[in-house]
């Protein structure tokens, strides 16, 4: 059952910050609430204050700035799902997002709820991390910018301080002959797996190949050891070395054996998914120009 | 979830046996854990554990029960209790084997068998595991450290 507590409800930046500062751990934020409710129904957490923040205007836009998209932390995962400028020109984003969860969390659960959360088995944190994405965390003081890859922490834990908001998501548009792919399976509600592969490549030569492993550890990561492998190489010669990579994926995912699988079965699964999500992302990228997001302009 | 780790000190079996009768010093080896309170000598106790995973704190009052004890060579305990706030059952069975490798070198192996049921059973399973293999790696760490100021 749902304990009692005091809500606030700010309208802006500015009062949610204060609200903050004055009550730190001992005010939640609450946006979505698809993943703080159950938790606190189910008595696992426990605030003395809500601060719902889904009034305030200002972290709720969604529109391309300066090639990057510029994404409102209460965006829902539904918004992404169905914007047409994110449809456009980051299209492997609205198609993640189209697959989170089930269509009532997409509905109202939010990007910047689901980040801070930082359950491990999640999506859209994985497929960021291949986007450069960074985040905005706002105090009385003013606004940090943070890379993703800094802003998770551990399981549950994200480098958001207490008196600190999540105010928006910043996604860079994927260079030019660059396309992403995301890939993931599960046997639960959660998936177990998931792989985020962004590749830049001209046909027959892959130039860069970012990849980021998701669900298996304890946070999303990128895979550096690996991208370096695959990275400025023909084509046969990076098809040659897939299994090589995707072996090295499956232990630098650092699995660990729980209801989602035995550590064996995940980074087995790494290396699967790896190696299709790089063949899909690389016919796309040789498909056309896709990292065009930069040349668009409009809001969702 | 079982963890298994072992540790080698340079200290002699029989001391690292009296070391791990010294409650004080044994349980201030294992994270998060206060309280602890003597029921009766070398049979049963009474101790609580901490911990915290990003917002949620975990608070189990456990209740210690030396099932074995055979000097100085394994020594064999469970602890149960059950968190207030979250109505979860905590279970662990804990193993320690001392093997002589030298006459003044010992390995200690510990084998730890948790279990844990309800909702926390059911909400953070790989969140556990991981937590598990941390703080007995912690304990393994911090066993070594206080045997390693044992003077031989």
């Amino acid at each position: 059952m749902l304990q009692p507590f005091v809500l606030e409800e700010p309208t802006s930046i500015h009062e949610a910050v204060a609200l903050r500062a004055r009550y730190g751990a001992t005010a939640g934020l609450y946006a979505g609430g698809t993943e703080l409710l159950l938790t606190m129904k189910e008595g696992l957490l426990r605030y003395e204050r809500l601060v719902n923040i889904k009034l305030i205007p200002e972290l709720a836009g969604l529109a391309l700035e300066d090639g990057a998209l510029h994404i409102g932390a209460i965006t829902t995962h539904r918004r992404l799902e169905r914007s047409p400028v994110v449809r456009t020109y980051f299209s492997t984003m609205a198609e993640m997002a189209a697959h989170v969860a089930n269509v009532r969390v997409r509905e109202v659960g939010t990007l910047g709820g689901n980040l801070c959360f930082a359950e491990p088995h999640a999506d859209p944190g994985t497929l960021l991390l291949v986007y450069d994405a960074s985040v905005a965390l706002a105090q009385q003081g003013g606004t940090r910018m943070l890379a993703l890859e800094q802003f998770f922490v551990g399981p549950f834990e994200v480098a958001l301080a207490d008196d600190e908001i999540l105010t928006a998501i910043r996604v860079p548009a994927l260079p030019a002959h660059t396309a992403a792919a995301y890939l993931k399976y599960g046997l639960l509600e959660r998936p177990s797996v998931g792989v985020a592969v962004a590749v830049t490549a001209r046909p027959d030569q892959v130039q860069e190949v970012r990849i980021a492993v998701g669900c298996v550890g304890p946070t999303p990561r990128r895979l550096r050891d690996v991208e370096s492998l695959l990275s400025q190489k023909d084509l046969p010669e990076v098809r040659a070395t897939l299994d090589a990579a995707g072996a090295l994926a499956g232990s630098a995912a650092d699995a660990v054996t729980d209801l989602h699988g035995s550590a064996e079965y995940k980074s087995y699964l790494v290396g699967v998914l790896l190696r299709r999500a790089f063949e899909r992302a690389y016919q796309q990228a040789i498909g056309g120009d896709t990292g065009d997001a930069a040349r668009g302009s409009g809001t969702a | 979830m079982r963890f298994a780790t072992q540790v080698t000190v340079h200290v002699p079996r029989q001391s690292v046996w009296d070391f791990l009768w010294d409650v004080p010093r044994l349980t201030a080896c294992v994270p998060g854990c206060e309280a602890v309170e003597e029921i009766e000598p070398n049979i049963r106790y009474q101790a609580v554990v901490r911990d915290k995973v990003g917002p949620f704190s975990l608070r189990v009052p456990l209740a210690v029960e030396v099932l074995e004890a055979t000097a100085p060579v394994r020594l064999r305990a469970r602890a149960q209790g059950r968190d207030a706030t979250v109505q979860s059952l905590v279970k662990v069975e804990l193993t320690l084997v001392l093997v002589e490798t030298s006459a003044q070198t010992t390995t200690l192996q510990i084998d730890t068998d948790v279990t844990v049921l309800g909702k926390l059973g059911t909400l953070g399973h790989s969140v556990m595991v991981r937590r598990g293999e941390a703080i007995v790696a912690q304990f393994a760490s911090a066993l070594q450290a206080a045997l390693g100021q044992e003077v031989p």
